[in-house]
């Protein structure tokens, strides 16, 4: 149990009931100190019920969660400090800007020169010098988010919860912003739990993820451990676009597809087995690659989108449709018969009924 | 038509008295002394019947305080009583033939005068305050209490600080209404202030006692001075200061938990509320059922057999009732229908038809008597006077009823319709017509009850000819008879219900949203 001291929000066996579903089912869960931990999964899979229940809104059911080795499933919520930025933010409507964010310093009694202080300090952090004596209702989306996250940070909470923070922003606001709350993070080393829905926005901003389906952890991971090595086919499914196709695994480092025999480097076992292969890691030709050693499967393009930066291909080859992405394709598409090359090191088996957690994948 | 009948009765009221009379008004002695009482009133009904009705209300709204939705339900029932009823019913609880005070208590108890108006007006409005609190109270997104939880608030800090910040506009508003009622509360005051001068029961003695139609011109049109003030600062000022919702799609998570205090006592409160509305009801039908109130307890049916002679004024209630609702219901449609449409005046046309709303009905009364006691309009003495009063006394409710049905018809809805192929008739017969529907029967029904159980009115428009059942009972209880007026109120209660239910029946939900006030 190696980083067992170094948790600073721990999670043993975790579970809670909502009527008559089970939301979280036995989560079990360290957050390292200072990291940005991701819990992503489907709608209804008990991400925001787990973050919930670390702000104190929910008693779980059973199990207990640690903050820095003490148990809190017992502290009211407003004792905790495990400041929340809300999906729609919550924020008080009769209350300036200032006093908004200055609500959690009043609630601790801090002295006002200070609290002033401390209020036009995390203004100036998250951008929003000036703005002080506006009402919510008078900024733009963005701002009201940036108002959101001050509230937050200005009580410097053990803890900082986002509960899909971005999910009303515009799409190009939301690159923008999680860019900045990324960063925001790192500067500050705050311990950050995150709940998101968007694979994307998950890959790109977490130190760890965590992907849930239904009130269960079913990965823990760095973004690429959980990206190239899913733990089963939800979440390679879940977290990107993904080729499966059932092999044979022949020998170590050896399976059967069809007919063709591939070396993946991952598949270990002999038996059968399920083949993960990442549109980006495929390449595809217009002739038979001359490259030695690596069978090429001969196929036909079904159809094309450019996308710009990528073309995405839906090729039938063996009997099945694979996705293929082209990276700079420029103005030429392929078309009619083409050769669809796989990567050993990049492809992945899954196993039937074999679920890790520990996010290591097989090998 | 609205000008006819909205306009030119206040116009009638307002310029009967001659300027030196208007000026002759601070040298009353009994005229000053009315006002300074009402406006008395008005401070301390308004104050303690907000104050229940927030408590209420909060309570309602908390989702671990038990009981909430029969409190809810009970809270709304003295909305649909004869707005004497809670006077004449406390008179019997509480007077010095009191149920409670005598039998119980064995108390000599005077329950006549400002002290007993206080309380029966406190229940007789607080529900009026609670469900405009409720509402604001409930547009509260949860999310904002828990976001108070999360920076450190505790229970009380999140009443405070949130909830009770928040819902200040909403409560503010709540008084407004209520404080208008109060001042223009007649059917209570004439039962039970006794000696008490007020400004909308001395009309009244002016012109029944004194056949003064000046003088009640006076009175009333000084009581329509705070009347009004108070209706443009809530419609104009207070509306506009309730806080909407600021950002979208808020998740539907349950309210954090209540501290215990405040869920117990409010509990209790609730309780003791439900209690006093409990013996409006209770109190009326005992005293229709029993021999002799306060002395002889057997149960009897004497009173039901001579409430049964007065059967005919309930059946001119009704038919006076009938022909207001329709007239409500089909004028308020109307007007509806034309405001929501780009028109030069509808902003004319939205404030005259809820200007009504701010008129107490003693003014609305006397107006109607200037304005049609002679040619070229002569209505008194015919149901007529009666039904015309009553409906477009109504009208605000009506037309706000039917305002709100019709904004659920988008433009994209019509627009929809014609995009499918519908010619303009099709639109108005498929998608207008069946709104319009509910809309005219939400309006009808309001306007029938209230129509049925109005008293303020109805004092200064009856003749021998149309005498209708509240006033029947009013002059019962005048006269003591107490177990006859409390049988015939209880009839008439049936009536109300009945209609409520069928109502309820036939438009379905759309009841509920509607402003009962």
């Amino acid at each position: 149990m190696m980083g067992m001291t170094e948790a600073h929000v721990r999670f043993l066996n975790v579970t809670k009931r909502l009527g008559a579903t089970l939301a979280v089912d036995r989560v079990s869960l360290d957050v390292p100190e200072g990291s940005f931990t991701t819990l992503l999964g489907p709608s209804g899979c008990g991400k925001t019920t787990t973050l919930r229940m670390v702000a104190g809104f929910y008693h779980p059911d059973a199990g207990e969660i640690y903050v820095r080795d003490v148990p809190v499933t017992d502290i009211p919520a407003h004792r905790r400090n495990t400041a929340m930025v809300f999906q729609e933010y919550a924020l008080f409507p009769h209350m300036t800007v200032a006093e908004n964010v200055g609500y959690g310093l009043r609630m601790r009694r801090v002295e006002s020169a200070q609290a002033r202080r401390r209020i036009g300090g995390v203004l100036e952090l998250v951008g929003l010098v000036g703005q002080e004596s506006k009402f919510p209702h008078q900024l733009s989306g963005g701002q009201q988010q940036r108002v959101a996250l001050a509230r937050a940070l200005v009580v410097e909470p053990e803890v900082l919860l986002l509960d899909e923070p971005l999910s009303n922003l515009d799409a190009k606001l939301r690159v923008r912003v999680r860019t900045e709350i990324r960063s925001l993070q790192q500067t500050l080393g705050k311990t950050t739990i995150y709940v998101t829905h968007d694979q994307e926005e998950a890959l790109s901003i977490s130190d760890r993820i965590a992907v849930m389906n239904q009130g269960r952890v079913v990965q823990v991971g760095t973004p690429q451990e959980i990206y190239y090595r899913p733990a089963d086919r939800f979440v390679a499914d879940f977290v990107g676009l993904a080729n499966f196709a059932p092999v044979q695994v022949v020998a170590p480092g050896r399976v059967r597809l069809d007919e063709v025999i591939l070396p993946v480097e991952s598949a270990v076992k002999p038996g059968p087995a399920l083949l993960v292969v990442r549109p980006e890691t495929m390449s595809l030709a217009a002739s038979f690659p001359t490259a030695p050693g690596l069978p090429a499967l001969r196929g036909r393009v079904k159809t094309v989108a450019f996308l710009g930066g990528l073309a995405r291909y839906w090729v039938e080859a063996v009997g099945k449709e694979w996705i293929v992405d082209h990276a700079a394709p420029g103005e030429q598409l392929l078309r009619g018969e083409v050769y669809l090359t796989l990567a050993p090191e990049r492809m992945h088996v899954l196993y039937e009924r074999e679920v890790t957690h520990d996010g290591e994948g097989q090998a | 038509m609205l000008g006819l009948f909205v306009l030119y009765p206040a116009f009638r009221v307002l310029v009967y008295p001659a300027l030196q009379d208007y000026l002759e008004i601070p040298r009353s002695l009994r005229w000053m002394q009315a006002a300074r009482n009402s406006l008395v009133m008005m401070v301390i009904s308004t104050l303690t019947a907000t104050l229940a009705g927030l408590i209420f209300a909060f309570a309602v709204t908390r989702p671990d305080v038990p009981g909430r939705r029969f409190f809810r339900s009970i809270a709304v029932l003295p909305i649909f009583a004869p707005p004497f009823m809670v006077a004449f019913a406390y008179i019997l609880m509480f007077g010095r033939q009191g149920l409670i005070t005598k039998t119980v208590l064995g108390l000599d108890a005077n329950i006549f005068g400002w002290h007993g108006l206080w309380l029966v007006q406190t229940v007789a409005f607080f529900p009026l305050a609670m469900l405009i609190i409720v509402g604001v109270l409930e547009g509260i997104n949860p999310s904002m209490e828990h976001a108070a939880r999360n920076l450190g608030a505790d229970e009380w800090a999140v009443v405070r600080t949130v909830s009770l910040a928040l819902a200040r506009p909403g409560i503010a508003g709540a008084a407004l209404v209520v404080a208008i009622s109060v001042l223009a509360d007649f059917g209570n005051a004439v039962v039970i202030a006794g000696g008490f001068p007020l400004l909308a029961t001395e009309a009244w003695f002016r012109m029944e006692g004194l056949a003064d139609l000046k003088g009640a011109a006076l009175v009333v049109a000084m009581l329509i001075v705070p009347t009004v003030c108070l209706f443009l600062l809530e419609r104009y000022w207070v509306s506009r200061r309730v806080y909407t919702t600021v950002t979208g799609r808020g998740s539907r998570v349950e309210r954090p938990p209540t501290h215990p205090v405040l869920k117990w006592g409010t509990f209790l409160f609730c309780c003791l509320m439900s209690v006093m509305i409990g013996l409006v009801y209770f109190g009326v039908v005992a005293g229709s059922l029993t021999a002799v109130w306060g002395r002889d307890w057997t149960v009897s049916l004497a009173h039901w057999r001579l409430a049964m002679d007065r059967i005919p004024t309930l059946l001119a209630s009704v038919k006076i009732g009938a022909m207001a609702g329709v007239i409500t219901g089909v004028v308020g449609v109307a007007v509806a229908f034309l405001t929501s449409r780009r028109l030069p005046l509808r902003q004319v046309l939205d404030f005259l038809a809820v200007l009504p709303g701010a008129l107490p009905g003693v003014f609305v009364g006397v107006g109607f008597v200037l304005a049609f006691n002679r040619p070229p309009l002569e209505l008194v003495g015919t149901p007529w006077i009666l039904a015309l009063a009553l409906a477009f006394w109504h009208l605000p409710m009506g037309y706000q009823a039917a305002v709100a049905t019709l904004k659920q018809v988008e433009r994209s809805i019509e627009e929809a319709a014609t995009n499918l192929g519908a010619s303009g008739l099709r639109v108005l017969w498929d998608i207008y017509v069946p709104l319009l529907r509910r809309a005219f029967l939400g309006a009808f029904t309001v306007s029938f009850i209230r129509s049925v159980t109005n008293v303020s009115i109805v004092v200064f428009l009856v003749t021998p000819g149309n005498i209708v059942a509240t006033f029947a009972i009013l002059n019962m209880i005048g006269n003591g008879i107490w177990g006859g007026a409390a049988a015939l109120t209880t009839m008439l209660l049936l009536i109300t219900f009945a209609s409520v239910g069928v109502a309820q029946a036939v438009v379905g939900r759309t009841l509920r949203s509607m402003p009962m006030g």
